[in-house]
């Protein structure tokens, strides 16, 4: 079986309690204290240190009678995509599909290449910064014996790539993941993928019966990445809640590489052997 | 009471699109990708593994037309750089202590992997050709030369020539909207320039061998081939990406460009060996100010241009407009 | 909260969170619901997703009107205005449940000839006398006093009901006697046209017009209409007059004790519900009884039942819960001889609440302070003179678990150290984690917890502390044989734990002190188990009445039980009085004890069992049959028919006309706030009459309507950030790392601020930055006349402590109380802004600088507004 999100943005009420969740379980270090003025959000996008963030966007105009009026919040997460990218790219292997078909970074086992940040197509994942420079407090929270204990926990020293482990530990000991369980109004549904997506194009219907565009991002569409394990209900465009509307899977452009790289090299050569001549011995 | 007219208010007045104008199609123009953690050291590491793989075909290459002098630059340089890349490498590594990590698998789906492999076996066949180069110059006893495989140095070719490319598949094989959109140009051109600069590196480590004339004068042909289809394929690229290719072309990083890779790499190089070919003396060998200005000008070009992919690479990260819509 | 409490009889939230899920509209006004409570929303998306439309009324676009179906702007402190508005449209369209109405409210009572309302005397009732309010009889927890007694700017001698020969209220079914309340109601209500709302609140008529028939449509015999307030709408000059209008307007649709429906008053601290409970108020004594008092004469016992009693009603039996309580504190040594020690109590001599003390504190009277859990330098008002007398105590003790604005108020910028005198203590508290203990909800449920963790360091809990400090006096007065070291002498004073480790290191037993709280029989030691076992003679001891029966015996504390259903969760936790978790929830059946409909049953009367049954504890005598007659003349509970179901008031029904103890009308009408920018276009009568002042240099005002203040202030919470605390978890801080506050576009562009950068707002009493949040879902308004109206939030969380950083609103926000509770008018002032930051303080601030003694105020105690001068300044 394999298990993900549903999440669904008509249900979020933008309270960030699966951000905090998710940092304190995985003992995240904030990312410092800087004010946006972008609405609600002063987290601003994943990171290697914020493997959940709650994006606001403001549809509201000055007018009373805010007919138009909306202000979605939606809880970004990595998608755990069936063709991924940061998985494909990882030289190591640190990147595993998990016995519950989630992308795993393996913190001990990852290198700190930084290959699989530019390789995804949703720009989750991160590098980890080198955590103990922010000593002064976070890292006074982290637990020195789990960090040692617990693979997904950072690990101190950072310098390794860092994103959502679909809380691998707590699904091994039979618990939900943190920021699912901390949400109040289950905006955040974990569980098999398959029932959630019936679930979810249930909800979908029900809403557009209501009169609202709702609409699934990430399930049965025709994108190289294949669908999403976590995914998305949202009411406007992708690109509103910085998702791109057709991600494309980077290793696609192998082959043209590849290809246009072998041409060049065997013009070389044949330059070469022109140039260089065969010698008369 | 009817609502009065709203005054038009500019945009960054709003924390969101409270305006009620067209909504702008993204989140607060922050970028959807994130930033690239690669510095200089990576691009070092692009520089001189490409003049490493090209030092490598170029070593199969004397080999063939038995240029000997060529034949132990060639060596010796590929030897050299194939101990200096990894270290490189390593170096920018977040955890270097774990550098060995890379050699857990082997991903053919992974530019990093392939490449990572095929620097151990070129450093291993360079090794072995390097060292049969010192017995034959005598520093290593003779028996050594017996591990010479017959077809060690083609292989180290081979070897070489994917090195000089693989960096620009691993490049265009990422979401970062300017390299995916180079997916053609980006290698072909890394081969280009990597062949330059090791014509550019061996010519001027001949310019000290008293009978490497004849090698500098073919490795400046051999250049001046690599730099014309470099050249071409850049400005091919440039028409091609159009508002993508914006962070290379344009601006101080295009200046840059067209100064350094562009002028100084390319142009003024093939102009200088221009002159080597209306001096019909073949035998003669070239000029040592003008070897050596024209080596170190093709090799300020090369470094320049794997820096513009880099930086540009980064620069086209931050626009989210472009990372929206990938190219396929 | 007496504006339920008169209303209804009790001070709680007449229904529960879980509840919400079954209404069909939910009304949330004066809450940021979604934002301030977070986890007890699900229950209103619940509703949503069932169908229910939700609506939010409040200045502000915020994460609950987002999750709304209907937004409706409104101009901070109108409220009355707004709802008195859907009152008169309820009334003049026939829309109210007339059975309910005419069975469970007072809608038919008849006021004495004398009453005159707001329309005769354009805005006062009558019998209005301008002088300084004293103390009323069960001001909080209601119960409607005789209240013959003059209470602050009023008389309430008019405000009074006709009585028959039997003692009982006179009454018009018919409801047309044009003395009859339901009548007065529509005179009084008559001029709250869909016009004037726009003109007073801003609020678009058709917006308000869709509220109105939203509310309408969904409520009646099949389909009710929960309200869900907060601190929005009671820290106002005329806060309890707020909940007042909305407690009427529940009545009018006939919504209160039937599921889906009630008032939704949501506390705030997980613990406030406790805290007024067990009596933090300086007016009261556990379980809301009313604290002696010399203004009240209530010197001996006897003169203080004869006043407190009443003689109808559930209050008939308060000389059971007083002799109880009295039993509980003095143990052996209260005897029937001794009054029961009844003179060891303290008496009030006028308002001791926080706010008077403070000004106490200023002019050297208060000399020492104890903060416990509390960050007044942060949270407080005009928090420049708090902070300023607390220089000048003697000494200050602070028991907290964080050092912050007010454990360290001499660290604060301009202040100088070296000039203050006042001794300091900090003492480190246990967090709830370190502790074993209960929290009383918004539910009313108690829910006992455990200590998870020791307590960090050399911290102690503050039961160890005040058990510690107890025990200390009365080895500082053993042996004393002066009278007035009784009080600490006879107290009773033993909660040693139960376990051995911790009675080693002093930790007092919560569990025994709940069990004392529940009650016992002197005698035999046993526990009560209900407070129907209180006694008047001394025969058992409790010590907070309404609690009694969440330790039925010494091994069952039923606030640990944790079992959950989806609904009414009976047997999870324990919910005061009795378990219930429904007020009044007699009223979910008609008069015969039949539900009003089988969509909306809850409790019904079960003629085969011969008792109330349903999914709840029946707030009602249980075999008490829905057609037994009241008996005339009858005292107690017997003056009451089976069909009254507000078993607290005198006349078993929901009060819309309330007759005393309310300072400020038996009625709402609407006054503008002390700092507004509009006349009151109601009434000449700018204020609430009865609202207090302290009018001091130290505390100067705005001004009704300054020109110079042209904009609106409001203040208010946000998700991420709650008190210290949350400003020292790095994961919280993050998420809102700075002071901001919010402005509407054009207000932005005029003043040429930009978003993100630093604006500075300015009051009468001082000035504050912040950066701007500018934003869409702030809406200027226009009100009356075309006058637009540019309104600025500003969340209040901030101090110089913690990783998120920024001034307080306090800096900005003087010193008024509301008659009633004397609760400050936080929600609602005016000020000026400007783009950039302010200066930097250096010298002292004017709150430093010592009143002269002419302008001082007698033990800081306020002044009564009294009848504006407005008609002639608007001439
Ligand atoms: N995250 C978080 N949650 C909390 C707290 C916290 O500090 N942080 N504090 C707790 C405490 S102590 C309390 S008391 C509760 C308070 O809970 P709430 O009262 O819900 O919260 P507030 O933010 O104080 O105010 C609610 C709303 O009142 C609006 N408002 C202001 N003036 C008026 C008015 O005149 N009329 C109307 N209709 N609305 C008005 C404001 O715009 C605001 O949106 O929250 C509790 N929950
Ligand atoms: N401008 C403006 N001002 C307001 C309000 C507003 O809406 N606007 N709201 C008002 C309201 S409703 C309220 S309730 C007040 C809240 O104001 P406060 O009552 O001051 O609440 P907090 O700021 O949460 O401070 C609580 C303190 O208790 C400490 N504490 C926490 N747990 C424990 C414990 O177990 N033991 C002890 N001893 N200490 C503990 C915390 O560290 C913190 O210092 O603010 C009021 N002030
Ligand atoms: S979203 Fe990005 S990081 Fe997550 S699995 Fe897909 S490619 Fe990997
Ligand atoms: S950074 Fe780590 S996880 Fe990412 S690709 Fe490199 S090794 Fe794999
Ligand atoms: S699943 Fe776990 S790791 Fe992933 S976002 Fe939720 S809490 Fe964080
Ligand atoms: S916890 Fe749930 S409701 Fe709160 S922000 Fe996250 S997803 Fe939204
Ligand atoms: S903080 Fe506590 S009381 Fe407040 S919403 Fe969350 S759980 Fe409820
Ligand atoms: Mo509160």
């Amino acid at each position: 079986m394999s298990t993900g999100f549903f999440t669904d943005t008509t249900l979020c009420i933008g309270c960030k309690a699966c951000e905090v969740a998710c940092k304190q379980w995985n003992e995240l270090p904030s990312d410092g204290f800087a004010f946006t003025g972008m609405s609600y959000d002063n987290t601003v996008h994943l990171s290697g240190t914020t493997w959940r963030h709650v994006a606001f966007v403001e549809n509201v105009q000055m007018d009373p009678q805010g007919l138009s009026d909306h202000w979605s919040m939606m809880s970004d997460v990595c998608k755990h995509c069936t063709h991924a990218g940061c998985l494909e790219a990882c030289p190591t292997g640190a990147i595993i599909r998990n016995e519950f078909d989630n992308v795993y970074i393996q913190p001990d086992v990852c290198n700190g290449c930084g290959y699989c940040v530019p390789s995804c197509p949703f720009g989750v994942v991160d590098m980890i910064g080198q955590v103990a420079s922010n000593a002064a407090y976070n890292v006074a929270t982290l637990n020195q014996e789990r960090r040692e204990r617990d693979e997904t926990a950072v690990q101190g020293r950072g310098g390794v790539a860092g994103k959502c482990t679909l809380c691998y530990d707590r699904q091994r000991d039979g618990f939900i993941p943190a920021c699912a369980k901390a949400c109040p109004t289950e905006s955040i549904q974990f569980g098999d993928v398959d029932e959630l997506k019936a679930r979810a194009h249930e909800r979908a219907q029900t809403l557009k019966e209501r009169g609202l565009d709702a609409s699934l991002y990430g399930v049965g569409w025709d994108s190289s990445v294949g669908d999403l394990n976590a995914f998305f209900l949202l009411t406007d465009r992708p690109e509103r809640y910085n998702l791109p509307p057709e991600p494309v899977l980077p290793s696609t452009r192998q082959p043209a590489g590849y290809g246009a790289a072998a041409a060049a090299a065997l013009v070389m050569f044949a330059c070469g052997l022109a140039i260089f001549g065969r010698s008369p011995s | 009471m009817s609502e009065p007219v709203l005054p038009a208010l500019p945009d960054e007045a709003y924390a969101g699109a409270g305006n009620g104008k067209v909504p702008q199609l993204n989140y607060f123009n922050r970028p959807l990708l994130r930033k690239l953690h690669w510095d200089e050291r990576v691009i070092t590491y692009l520089f001189l593994g490409g003049a490493m793989g090209g030092s490598g075909v170029l070593a199969a290459l004397a080999q063939r037309s038995g240029n000997e002098p060529l034949t132990r630059t060639s060596r010796y340089l590929s030897l050299a750089l194939a101990v200096a890349c990894p270290a490189v490498l390593v170096s920018h590594l977040g955890r270097p202590e774990r550098f060995h990590h890379m050699l857990r698998i082997a991903k053919l789906k992974s530019p990093m992997s392939m490449g990572a492999w095929a620097l151990v076996g070129f450093g291993a066949l360079a090794a072995l050709n390097a060292g049969g180069q010192l017995s034959r110059d005598g520093v290593l006893p003779a028996w050594i030369r017996r591990l010479e495989a017959p077809f060690g140095v083609r292989l180290q070719g081979m070897l070489g020539a994917f090195t000089t490319g693989y960096t620009g598949v691993l490049l265009s094989a990422t979401a970062v909207p300017l390299w995916a959109r180079g997916k053609y140009h980006i290698p072909a051109a890394s081969v280009c320039s990597a062949i330059a600069s090791a014509c550019a590196l061996n010519s001027l480590a001949l310019t000290r061998d008293r009978n490497g004339g004849e090698a500098q004068i073919k490795l400046e042909r051999l250049e001046a081939c690599a730099s014309v289809l470099e050249l071409g394929l850049l400005l091919h690229f440039r028409s091609h990406a159009g508002a993508t290719g914006k962070p290379m072309f344009e601006g101080a990083r295009g200046e840059r460009l067209r100064t350094w890779t562009i002028g100084a790499g390319i142009l003024a190089p093939l102009a200088l060996n221009a002159i080597s070919l209306l001096t019909r003396n073949h035998k003669k060998r070239p000029f040592v100010l003008r070897a050596l200005l024209g080596g170190a000008l093709t090799l300020a070009g090369g470094y320049i241009f794997r820096e513009t992919l880099i930086e540009a690479g980064k620069a086209s990260c931050e626009d989210p407009e472009q990372a929206f819509y990938q190219s396929k | 909260m007496p504006g339920l409490g008169t209303s209804f009889g009790r001070g709680g939230s007449t229904t529960f969170l879980q509840d919400l899920q079954n209404a069909d509209c939910i009304l949330i006004e004066g809450s940021n619901f979604a934002e301030a409570h977070p986890v007890g929303f699900r229950f209103v998306v619940k509703a949503k997703e069932r169908g229910a439309t939700i609506i939010h009324v409040d200045p502000r676009f915020t994460r609950t009107s987002a999750l709304a179906d209907h937004y409706v702007p409104i101009r901070s402190g109108t409220d009355i205005a707004f709802l008195g508005g859907i009152i008169n449209w309820v009334l003049t369209n026939n829309r109210y449940f007339r059975e309910y109405v005419v069975a469970y409210t007072n809608a038919s009572s008849i006021v004495v000839d004398t009453f005159k309302g707001t329309e005769d005397l354009d805005g006062l009732f009558s019998g209005f006398h301008g002088g300084d309010t004293g103390l009323t009889a069960m001001s909080h927890y209601g119960g409607a006093a005789q209240g013959r007694d003059s209470i602050g700017g009023y008389d309430t001698e008019t405000w009074q009901f006709e009585h028959d020969d039997g003692g009982a209220v006179k009454r018009d079914d018919t409801l047309q006697h044009p003395r009859c309340v339901f009548q007065i109601l529509r005179r009084h209500f008559s001029r709250y046209t869909p016009e004037m709302v726009e003109r007073v609140c801003g609020t678009p008529q058709n917006l308000f017009l869709l509220v109105c028939e939203t509310l309408a449509k969904n409520s009646g015999r099949d389909r009710t209409t929960a309200f869900a307030y907060a601190v929005g709408w009671t820290q106002h000059t005329v806060g309890v007059q707020y909940i007042r209008t909305a407690a009427i307007l529940q009545m009018l649709l006939g919504n209160v004790g039937r599921p889906g429906g009630g008032v939704m008053a949501l506390r705030g601290h997980a613990n406030i519900q406790g805290a007024t409970d067990i009596a933090t108020l300086y007016d009261l004594l556990p379980g809301y009884l009313p604290m002696p008092s010399i203004e009240r004469n209530e010197q001996t016992l006897a003169d203080y039942l004869k006043i407190n009693t009443k003689r109808t009603g559930w209050w008939s039996n308060l000389p059971k819960y007083v002799i109880s309580q009295l039993k509980a504190f003095y143990g052996d040594a209260a005897t029937k001889e001794n009054d029961y020690c009844f003179d060891y109590l303290p008496q009030l001599t006028g308002d001791h609440s926080t706010i008077p003390t403070t000004f106490a504190m200023k002019d050297g009277v208060v000399k020492g302070y104890f903060v416990i859990g509390q960050n007044p330098v942060t949270s407080g008002q005009n928090t420049g003179l708090i902070a300023a007398s607390m220089d000048r105590l003697q000494w200050f003790v602070n028991i907290d678990s964080y050092e912050n604005e007010s454990s360290s108020f001499w660290k604060r910028e301009g202040a100088d150290p070296t000039k203050i005198g006042t001794e300091c203590f900090f003492l480190p508290a246990a967090t709830v984690l370190e502790k074993d203990g209960t929290m009383t909800n918004t539910n009313r449920l108690l829910q006992f917890h455990d200590k998870a963790v020791e307590p960090a360091g050399e911290s102690k809990s503050d039961l160890w502390y005040l058990y510690e400090l107890g025990k200390r006096l009365k080895k500082l007065y053993a042996g004393s044989t002066q009278p007035k070291d009784r009080p600490i002498l006879d107290m009773t004073w033993d909660y040693e734990h139960e376990n051995e480790r911790e009675r080693k290191r002093g930790e007092p037993s919560a569990s025994r002190v709940m069990q004392e709280i529940n009650g016992y029989v002197v005698a035999t030691g046993e526990q009560l188990k209900d407070f129907t076992e209180c006694r008047d003679d001394g025969s058992t001891a409790c010590g907070g009445w309404i609690y009694s029966g969440v330790y039925p015996d010494k091994n069952t504390n039923r606030a640990r039980s944790r079992k959950g259903d989806a609904w009414t969760a009976l047997e999870w936790g324990f919910a005061w009085p009795s378990n219930r978790r429904m007020l009044y929830n007699r009223a979910s059946a008609d008069p015969d004890g039949k539900p009003w409909s089988e969509r909306k049953k809850y409790v019904w009367w079960d003629e085969q069992a011969g008792e109330w049954t349903g999914v709840d504890v029946p707030d009602f005598a249980k075999t008490k049959a829905p057609n037994t007659p009241a008996t005339a003349g009858a005292s107690g509970m017997d003056a009451h028919s089976g069909a009254d179901p507000f078993i607290m008031q005198l006349d078993g029904r929901a009060q819309m006309f309330v007759a005393g103890p309310l300072k400020d009308g038996p009625l709402p009408a609407h006054y503008e706030p002390l700092a507004s920018v509009i006349h009151n276009q109601l009434y000449s009568q700018q204020h609430n009459p009865s609202l207090k002042e302290f009018r001091r240099r130290d505390n100067p005002y705005n001004g009704s309507v300054n020109a110079e203040y042209p904009y609106v202030l409001t203040t208010y919470r946000i998700t991420e950030l709650s008190g210290i605390f949350t400003r020292y978890i790095p994961w919280l801080a993050e998420l809102q790392p700075e002071a901001f506050c919010e402005i509407d576009p054009e207000l932005a562009v005029q003043k040429g601020i930009r978003n993100g950068e630093y604006v500075t707002l300015t009051t009468a009493v001082g000035e504050i930055e912040a950066r701007a949040l500018v934003s869409g879902r702030m809406k200027p308004l226009r009100i009356a006349d075309g006058k637009r109206v540019h309104q600025i939030g500003l969340p209040y969380l901030y101090g110089n402590f913690g990783f998120t950083k920024g001034d307080t609103s306090g800096d900005l926000i003087s010193l008024s109380m509301d008659p009633n509770v004397s609760i400050h008018e936080a929600k609602t002032f005016t000020c000026d802004i400007r783009a950039g930051r302010r200066d930097r303080r250096t010298g002292p601030l004017l709150q430093d600088s010592p009143v002269p003694a002419d302008e001082q105020i007698p033990d800081g105690q306020p002044q009564t507004h009294g009848i504006d001068q407005l008609k002639t300044e608007r001439t």
